[in-house]
């Protein structure tokens, strides 16, 4: 007989994940002062200051001379105006 | 062999020795906060953050025991072969977190107490020393803005900060209490082998926690006068031995597979 858990981890997504809708960041990294900066990923996170982290540990797998985030919503589209970018791994 | 910088083998000064140490075993236990808490994360990358803060705080642990297994200790002993009452780490963490805000506040003043103490031999005249603290600051700087992160998140809510607050008037003494007495002795300064006092480091300390009630945007009880139990140990910077619970967490498991 499966045990019935009494009390399920609570997340207030509000709160915790930065609203409702989860918030997302572009990641952009450069290896060295020579190459470009280039798009690497995207994170959740609900603030910059969480985006730096999340992103610095998820995309570790270069030592990267410099990384950005940036917030999905402050990419201003040019051909598809109104609507969110479509940013996509290759 | 009296002590040369850059020189194997040579005996370091017993004080430096038990600030390295103090600085190693706390960065130890803290790892393993971070490991158990992991699933505790809030989301995905949460994870990913805490695991990356958890192996860089082994990181740090691993190179000060090299470097003291390069002065004639023997590295074996200090990361297996110690019991409950030889191991240095800060009274802060002796106790497990009781909540997610509790999680927050102690990592965070375990992080910037340990940097802080780092901090003072960034210009240690043996490179080994001064390269092992960078590589501290360097990611510590991540740790702190991952705390930071979360300051603002729990200022938003009523309860959460009231809980942050809870959880920091009860840890900072046990963090501050790590810097010894306000006016104690100071051989590792007195000797010019850290060229910061450290009542500059405390002072330091002191500061940038009150930082943080800018971004929670709530006060913070500081404690400065911090009471010094009977069996405080100024070489091990702690009172007592590790609680049995927490060393058995702590203690090198599984020798055999760890190569």
């Amino acid at each position: 007989m499966a045990t019935k858990l009494k009390s399920k981890k609570k997340i207030d997504q509000k709160r915790e994940r930065g609203g409702m809708e989860p918030k997302y960041y572009e990641v952009f990294a450069r290896k060295n002062s020579q190459s470009d900066l280039s798009h690497v990923g995207s994170v959740e996170a609900p603030n910059d200051q969480l985006a730096q982290v999340r992103a610095w540990y998820i995309y570790d797998q270069h030592k990267w001379k410099e990384m950005c985030v940036v917030p999905l919503e402050a990419i201003i589209t040019v051909t598809e105006e109104g609507k969110s970018a479509k940013i996509k791994m290759g | 062999m009296a002590y040369t910088p850059g020189n194997p083998g040579t005996k370091l000064d017993e004080n430096f020795e038990n600030d390295l140490l103090a600085i190693a075993d706390t960065k130890l236990v803290l790892g393993n906060w971070y490991a158990e808490c992991t699933m505790n994360g809030r989301s995905l990358p949460d994870f990913a953050a805490i695991l990356g803060m958890c192996t860089a705080n082994y990181g740090h642990t691993r190179a000060i025991y090299q470097y003291l297994s390069a002065h004639g200790h023997d590295y074996d002993y200090l990361e297996r072969g110690r019991g409950p009452e030889d191991i240095c780490s800060s009274n802060l963490l002796d106790e497990a977190p009781t909540g997610w805000e509790d999680f927050i506040v102690s990592t965070w003043l375990a992080e910037l107490s340990t940097w802080m103490l780092a901090s003072g031999f960034l210009k240690h005249e043996d490179r080994a020393v001064a390269g092992i603290t960078k590589k501290i600051g360097e990611e510590t700087y991540f740790h702190l803005k991952y705390s930071q992160g979360w300051f603002q998140i729990l200022g938003e809510g009523k309860k959460q900060s009231q809980l942050f607050q809870k959880a920091f008037a009860h840890r900072f003494p046990l963090a501050l209490q790590w810097f010894g007495p306000a006016r104690g002795k100071d051989p590792v300064h007195d000797a010019g082998i850290r060229d910061v006092p450290l009542k500059k480091l405390r002072d330091a300390f002191i500061k940038e926690t009150a930082a943080a009630e800018k971004l929670l945007g709530a006060n913070l009880e500081q404690e400065k006068s911090v009471r010094f139990a009977k069996d405080w140990r100024s070489d091990a910077r702690r009172f007592g031995a590790m609680p049995d619970g927490l060393f058995e967490v702590v203690r090198f498991k599984d020798a055999e597979i760890a190569h």
